[in-house]
């Protein structure tokens, strides 16, 4: 009875997954899905969609190792602070951290004329949606990074000092190798995120094809336009790479 | 545990009561384009009084608006800012009355107090450099902006390609009309058109209006309609009537024109 309880209940979120995301597969023949695929603005928002993805995760992993080693393993005055405070982009709902992004960095924003001064203006850029990805996306890493730098054994650390290996040579052939699987999991799951950043960018980085238009985006407009063959096909690419993300995150894990 | 679960579900069961299949005459759920936002939340706190039925709004695009009708969302009435999407819905078959023509607006320019880009008239929005906020084509407003502009090519004081050279400038394709007028409060864009009406006191504060050259308004006509799949079909109609008679001065009151 109970057995049969679970069993059903398992099945019902598994199903309510399951189920739309084969409807968005299916709803199209595959000639359908690669003409829909082959158009200019589905084109331009795929390139867009991943070089500002690496761009920020690149950003996220070389800013984000430090942090996640420092949270580890240093004592210091409002850690727990900065603690919580990486971690809260997770929790603030994206149209809140666009509007953020906005008031600090945008034209009229705070840092706004300094950044002018310089010559840099971010709103309506390929940058800011840049920015808004690594806003809400570098969490994950940063999280994953933390846990993992805080399972490595020190004790080999410190055995790779007395071997008379360098600080920046353990960090380097140590602590990484043993922190790694936390840390792939952590860079796959920000990639993820940031992938599937909607809100963050149309309020920080507008909308224009080519320039802010990432893959959620692109979505979005084909719909309103009522082109639904592309936006169920850009959805199937999406769903693809997610598929292929979870997969890999499971590999990871596995070893 | 089990306690908790229990509550959780009835929880989640109360949230299913709203939605279609349960009828409720003293509830109405109306789907507006987001340029009536203003007007129809006073005209809705007056039709509630006088009839007792509450109102609920969902402001959006009129082309996403069409969009979650079409996909079966629980609207009782629809008001479009376009021709355009209301005779979709009506192709559709999902339209429970003829639409009728109830309000029409005007497109003004608007730019931050600051003039940021130096945009001075209409003219300049063809400049190079200009940050030029639209809608998207599919919103109502977004196209017709962009049908304003080609009607002003080659006329006195625009080039022949006066609409090219705007649409390049275009940095931002907003979803909805007010997401432009909110880029240019903020100062994020150095000019984007809306229609009068969207020029409330509050954007007013932070933002300056330049006209439109009234041969190129182009007619922004507002039509309402029941929805056929409606649980409160006599309150959807006594929306619409509201709206088309005593509902009109809360329009005129936001800058609508009459039908």
């Amino acid at each position: 009875m109970i057995r049969a309880a679970v069993a059903l209940a398992a099945a019902l979120l598994a199903g309510f997954i399951a189920f739309p995301i084969a409807g968005l597969i299916f709803h199209q023949s595959p000639a359908a899905f690669v003409v829909a695929l082959q158009a200019p603005s589905a084109q331009a928002a795929l390139r867009l969609s991943l070089l500002t993805t690496l761009c920020s995760l690149a950003l996220t992993v070389g800013l984000g190792t430090p942090l996640a080693y420092i949270l580890a393993r240093r004592v210091f005055p409002g850690r727990a602070l900065v603690d919580a405070l990486v971690d809260l982009p997770i929790v603030v709902p994206p149209a809140v951290a666009g509007l953020a992004l906005l008031l600090a960095f945008g034209r009229a924003g705070t840092l706004g004329p300094a950044l002018h001064a310089l010559g840099i203006n971010l709103s309506f850029t390929t940058a800011a949606v840049v920015l808004a990805q690594t806003f809400v996306a570098s969490p994950f890493f940063v999280r994953a990074a933390r846990s993992g730098f805080a399972t490595v054994d020190q004790t080999l650390e410190a055995a790779s000092a007395t071997l008379g290996m360098g600080p920046l040579r353990t960090f380097a052939l140590v602590t990484i190798p043993l922190a790694a699987p936390a840390l792939t999991g952590g860079i796959v799951l920000c990639w993820a995120r940031a992938l599937g950043e909607f809100g963050a960018t149309i309020m920080f980085a507008g909308n224009l094809s080519g320039v802010s238009q990432t893959l959620p985006l692109a979505v979005y407009l084909d719909l309103e336009g009522g082109d639904v063959a592309g936006a169920t096909a850009l959805s199937v690419v999406l769903i693809a790479v997610s598929l292929a993300v979870v997969a890999g995150i499971r590999s990871v894990e596995r070893r | 545990m089990r306690r908790i679960s229990f509550v959780a579900a009835l929880l989640c069961l109360s949230l299913l009561s709203p939605l279609p299949g349960k009828a409720d005459p003293s509830s109405l759920t109306v789907f507006a384009a987001a340029s009536l936002r203003e007007a129809f939340e006073a005209a809705a706190a007056d039709f509630t009084k006088k009839t007792g039925i509450a109102v609920k709004f969902s402001f959006a695009g009129s082309d996403t608006l069409e969009q979650q009708i079409s996909q079966g969302a629980p609207a009782d009435v629809f008001a479009s800012a376009n021709l355009t999407q209301m005779k979709k819905a009506a192709d559709a078959g999902l339209l429970g009355s003829e639409p009728q023509l109830f309000a029409r607006n005007r497109l003004v320019l608007i730019e931050p107090k600051t003039n940021p880009g130096g945009v001075n008239a209409v003219a300049d929005l063809a400049k190079a450099g200009v940050k030029v906020v639209l809608a998207a084509p599919t919103v109502p407003v977004g196209g017709y902006a962009r049908s304003a502009f080609k009607k002003l090519n080659g006329t006195a004081g625009y080039a022949a390609d006066f609409s090219d050279a705007v649409e390049r400038n275009v940095v931002s394709n907003e979803l909805d009309v007010k997401a432009v007028a909110s880029k240019i409060s903020l100062g994020e864009g150095d000019a984007g058109v809306v229609y009068t009406t969207d020029v409330t006191p509050l954007v007013a504060t932070s933002t300056r209006s330049i006209a439109f050259p009234p041969e190129s308004q182009p007619d922004a006509e507002y039509p309402i309609a029941t929805v056929k799949a409606t649980t409160n079909a006599p309150g959807a109609q006594a929306f619409v009537t509201f709206v088309l008679h005593e509902g009109q001065p809360y329009l005129r009151a936001r800058g609508f024109l009459a039908p």
